[in-house]
């Protein structure tokens, strides 16, 4: 990762004012947003509706000014140097409609990658490979209009990634896309970074999931001020939250030396007679537990139906930093 | 793999112009309406001289300038408040954040345009004169050739201009085309000598390039009739040069101001102002 | 119920209408909107007419030519504002689809929508006869005014304009974006064939023919007669020559041959909706944009 960042914001600041005082009171979109994001990251930015992530996403693709504060894009300040701002991203967002109903989607492609000053041969070139990696090959000449939500949201990603920028705004990429298209997009988001010399994406979203998945570090955003930054592990860690361990077993007669194994916080069973299954639950203070736990359920002659354990996940982080779930 | 500015910005204007040539070729139903719909404003407002035994030159400026319509309908419609569209479409911020001048974009939108435009012109002009046996005597092609130039690099220049208010209004600038379009037949004098209107507002409306172009176009078409004419022709040339200048510095001036501004107060890309 | 359900429909349509059409700018500049861009148009025809006539605006004629201009906004107007709520919501506003599943009279609501543009359109052509009356001399006494032939005009006259509209708003499901073509055309054939600007004898014969089962020719002229009918006994009568071609129709005739044509154009356009209707469900062209 090189000195100059991909994306630097210092106390940056949108104030939206309505242009009637009937029209409501102004509102703080953005609120003295710190963030360095480096070079060759796949940052994540998580944040409820209303958090200020497209606002942010809208000032450092050139679409916004701030209010106040410094936001820089590849080492160029935003507001000066927007023309080679632009020269260096690209940007999705979900549910995009943009495009021409009556143009194929080669045609579509072919005229955005016009405007980045791409040589047609090349453009052909490049928009066939990934519309071959996304799966839309066989769309290549249909028109815009006869495409159904996901093949044009697929469209529309291929559309960012045609430029070849070397910072990408992902906003919402997978919005309403069935879950092997999705797959197919973070897989190639992460290829992307990971492959490409100095290849930046910031990317927000509301699966949970897919941050975890794909984000070297995580943002999180709400009414405008980021609450944490950090890698999804030390996100979590952040939420002084026990694993629990839950285990369907046959029918346990003796349970009194379960509660007393090392490392074991709580523990609490019920007696399912119809089923011959007893439900144990155990709060863990220390992982080792697990295997004392399975050989002593062993050693009692019973036998492991079910287990499954549970760890904070980055939606325990968010509901402890935000205060609440996604609306 | 990018290549210099200018390259970049012609290839733009390329992209730009792209859809509208496709689409001309994929939806024909268009030249139907083009061909057909300025005729019947023409027709009308021949039989009216005709009822009123007007001298025979009228009903030619009727037709040339029915013809001229194409071109300021392209400009208002298909260029200046296409941003609109292109906002609520979503495409404006794709377009605003591309690496090229918004010029491009709207010299792209003019360019395909021209085809659709150039066919409803000639049509209307045509079928007008054949209709409504208009005798017109062209003896100076270049001269025609020049002052058309002159007036369309002017006339786009100015709609650029017009466009920028789309980058900071939504419906209000697309009600404002609206309210443009008959004032600028009357200012300009698309249905009769513009010097009808007087010398000071004949003089306040030679802003809009298609004035003195109408004008000077009429003159070549009817060399004996000065006594319609408002401004010798090279005189109007003259002015149509300068125009074209100002008009384009002014574009480029209030586009970024204009974009800046949206920038500023937040609405450039917001939909269904 | 229906009826009520109806009524509804047409009351939230028309408040949707408003707001589509009025709440774009401040009041003062939607006046300026509403007054400048009928008197403009106008005006056109104002300088033609003084270009033949040496600056005058005395004379039968101008005053047929000024009215008739004024009531074509209603034509121009309606039949834009219909088609164009249909081609908005589809093309722009991506609405359609969501309304026309609603469980509502869909003609309704279309009609509903375009009713202010008739609110509208009324107040343009007020302000356009009192400048006509005010500055130009045009002859309209309110005191000769033939109300009852006025009012039952304008109400067989618009109910016609409306539905013709929402005819025309079919086609547009079936058409690109040139339906508003379509419709500029549809207005343009009345321009030139209702007797508008100028009377009907002015065209060939065989234009002259149509011109008569237009149900807007009858109308021009029923509201010509009931706004100034000393100007059409000048003119009809002019020379000993019928210069409008109407000059043997009465007043009752005049209604008669207005709501027959009327009540034709009304069963046709209703037929022709329903068929394009029908026409877009099956080829899904409902909800689909074709904007370049």
């Amino acid at each position: 990762m090189g000195d100059t960042p991909a994306v630097e914001t210092k106390a940056l600041t949108r104030v939206f004012q309505p242009k009637k005082k009937k029209e409501g009171k102004s509102v703080t979109a953005l609120d003295r947003v710190d963030l360095r994001i480096e070079k060759g990251e796949l940052f994540g930015l998580l944040g409820p509706n209303g958090a200020g992530k497209t606002t942010l996403l809208k000032i450092l693709s050139t679409l916004l000014l701030p209010t106040s504060g410094k936001a820089y894009v590849a080492g160029f300040d935003l507001e000066k140097d927007f023309v080679e701002v632009r020269r260096r991203i690209n940007m999705v967002s979900g549910g995009e409609i943009s495009g021409y109903g009556l143009l194929t989607v080669r045609e579509n492609l072919w005229m955005f990658s016009q405007f980045y000053g791409i040589k047609s041969k090349d453009a052909k070139e490049r928009i066939d490979s990934l519309l071959d990696k996304f799966g839309l090959s066989d769309k290549r000449d249909e028109k815009v209009r006869t495409l159904s939500t996901g093949q044009r949201q697929k469209m529309n990603v291929v559309r960012g990634f045609v430029t070849d920028p070397d910072i990408l705004f992902l906003d919402e990429p997978t919005l309403g896309l069935d879950v092997n298209a999705s797959r197919v997009i973070r897989d190639h988001i992460v290829d992307w970074v990971d492959n490409g010399k100095d290849k930046t994406v910031l990317l927000t979203t509301h699966y949970m999931a897919e941050a975890d998945q794909l984000c070297n570090r995580i943002a999180i955003i709400d009414e405008g001020k980021i609450l944490a930054c950090n890698t999804p592990e030390n996100l979590k860690k952040m939420v002084r939250m026990n694993k629990t361990l839950t285990l369907d077993v046959t029918l346990l007669a003796d349970k009194s030396v379960l509660g007393a194994v090392k490392g074991v916080d709580k523990f609490t069973y019920v007696d399912d007679a119809e089923k011959n299954l007893t439900h144990l639950k155990f709060v863990l203070t220390d992982e080792s537990a697990v295997s004392d736990i399975v050989s002593d359920v062993l050693g009692n002659g019973s036998k492991i139906v079910s287990l499954q354990k549970t760890e904070p996940t980055l939606e325990d982080v968010f509901i402890k930093m935000v205060g609440k779930g996604f609306e | 793999m990018s290549d210099g500015w200018i390259k970049r910005n012609v290839r733009a204007i390329r992209g730009r112009a792209y859809p509208r040539v496709i689409g001309s070729t994929r939806e024909p139903s268009w030249m139907f309406f083009d061909v057909a719909l300025p005729l019947l404003t023409v027709a009308a407002y021949a039989y009216i001289y005709k009822f009123m035994n007007a001298q025979a030159q009228y009903i030619g400026y009727v037709v040339i300038g029915g013809a001229m319509t194409a071109f300021w309908l392209n400009v208002l419609w298909s260029m200046a408040s296409q941003l609109y569209w292109e906002k609520e479409i979503g495409n404006l911020q794709l377009y605003l954040m591309a690496p090229i001048s918004r010029m491009s974009i709207l010299a792209g939108m003019a360019v395909g345009g021209l085809f659709e435009t150039t066919l409803r012109a000639v049509s209307t002009l045509v079928i007008g004169v054949v209709l409504f046996s208009v005798a017109l005597n062209l003896s100076h092609p270049l001269m025609l050739f020049g002052i058309f130039f002159l007036t369309m690099v002017a006339l786009y220049g100015m709609g650029m201009m017009f466009a920028s208010l789309y980058l900071l209004f939504g419906r209000e600038a697309y009600h404002m085309s609206n309210l443009m379009t008959e004032p600028v037949y009357l200012a300009s004098g698309f249905y009769f000598p513009v010097k009808q209107l007087g010398f000071w507002a004949a003089t306040g409306a030679s802003l809009i390039p298609i004035t003195l172009g109408l004008d000077a176009i009429r003159q070549l078409f009817y060399p004996t009739k000065t006594q319609d004419a408002f401004l010798p022709i090279a005189t109007e040339a003259l002015i149509l040069l300068a125009l074209c200048v100002v008009f384009l510095i002014l574009a480029k001036y209030s586009l970024d101001y204009m974009e800046r501004l949206g920038k500023t107060s937040g609405r450039l890309t917001l939909r269904w102002q | 119920m229906a009826v009520g359900g109806d009524i509804r429909t047409f009351k939230n349509a028309a408040w949707l209408g408003w707001q589509m059409e009025a709440n774009w700018t401040d009041p003062f500049l939607f006046a300026t909107y509403s007054i400048v861009k009928p008197i403009s148009g106008t005006l056109i025809l104002v300088f033609m007419f003084m270009v033949v006539t040496g600056g005058h605006t005395t004379g039968p004629y101008f005053s047929y030519m000024y009215l008739g201009n004024a009531l074509y906004m209603y034509v121009a107007e309606v039949l834009f504002g219909v088609t164009w709520v249909i081609h908005d919501d589809r093309e722009h506003y991506m609405t359609l689809k969501q309304v026309y599943i609603a469980p509502i009279n869909f003609s309704t609501y279309i009609l509903g929508r375009s009713a202010i543009k008739i609110a509208i359109t009324s107040a343009g052509v007020l302000i356009t006869l009192v400048f006509g009356v005010l500055v130009l001399g045009v002859d309209i006494n309110l005191g000769s005014v033939d109300w009852p032939l006025l009012v039952a005009a304008m109400t067989f006259g618009l109910g016609c304009i409306c539905v013709m509209g929402l005819a025309l708003g079919g086609v547009t499901f079936l058409t690109a974006k040139h339906s508003m073509g379509i419709n500029e055309g549809i207005a343009g054939v009345f321009y030139v064939l209702s007797g508008v600007i100028f009377p009907i004898t002015a065209l060939p014969g065989w234009a002259q023919s149509i011109s008569k089962v237009l149900p807007i020719t009858y109308w021009m002229e029923a509201v010509r007669r009931a706004l100034a009918p000393g100007i059409m006994d000048q003119l009809g009568h002019s020379n000993g020559f019928d210069i409008t071609g109407m000059v043997g129709f009465n007043d009752m005739f005049l209604m008669v041959d207005l709501i027959v044509s009327a009540a034709i154009a009304f069963g046709l356009s209703i037929l022709i909706f329903r068929y394009a209707d029908l026409i877009a469900r099956r080829k899904g062209k409902i909800d689909w944009t074709s904007a370049y």
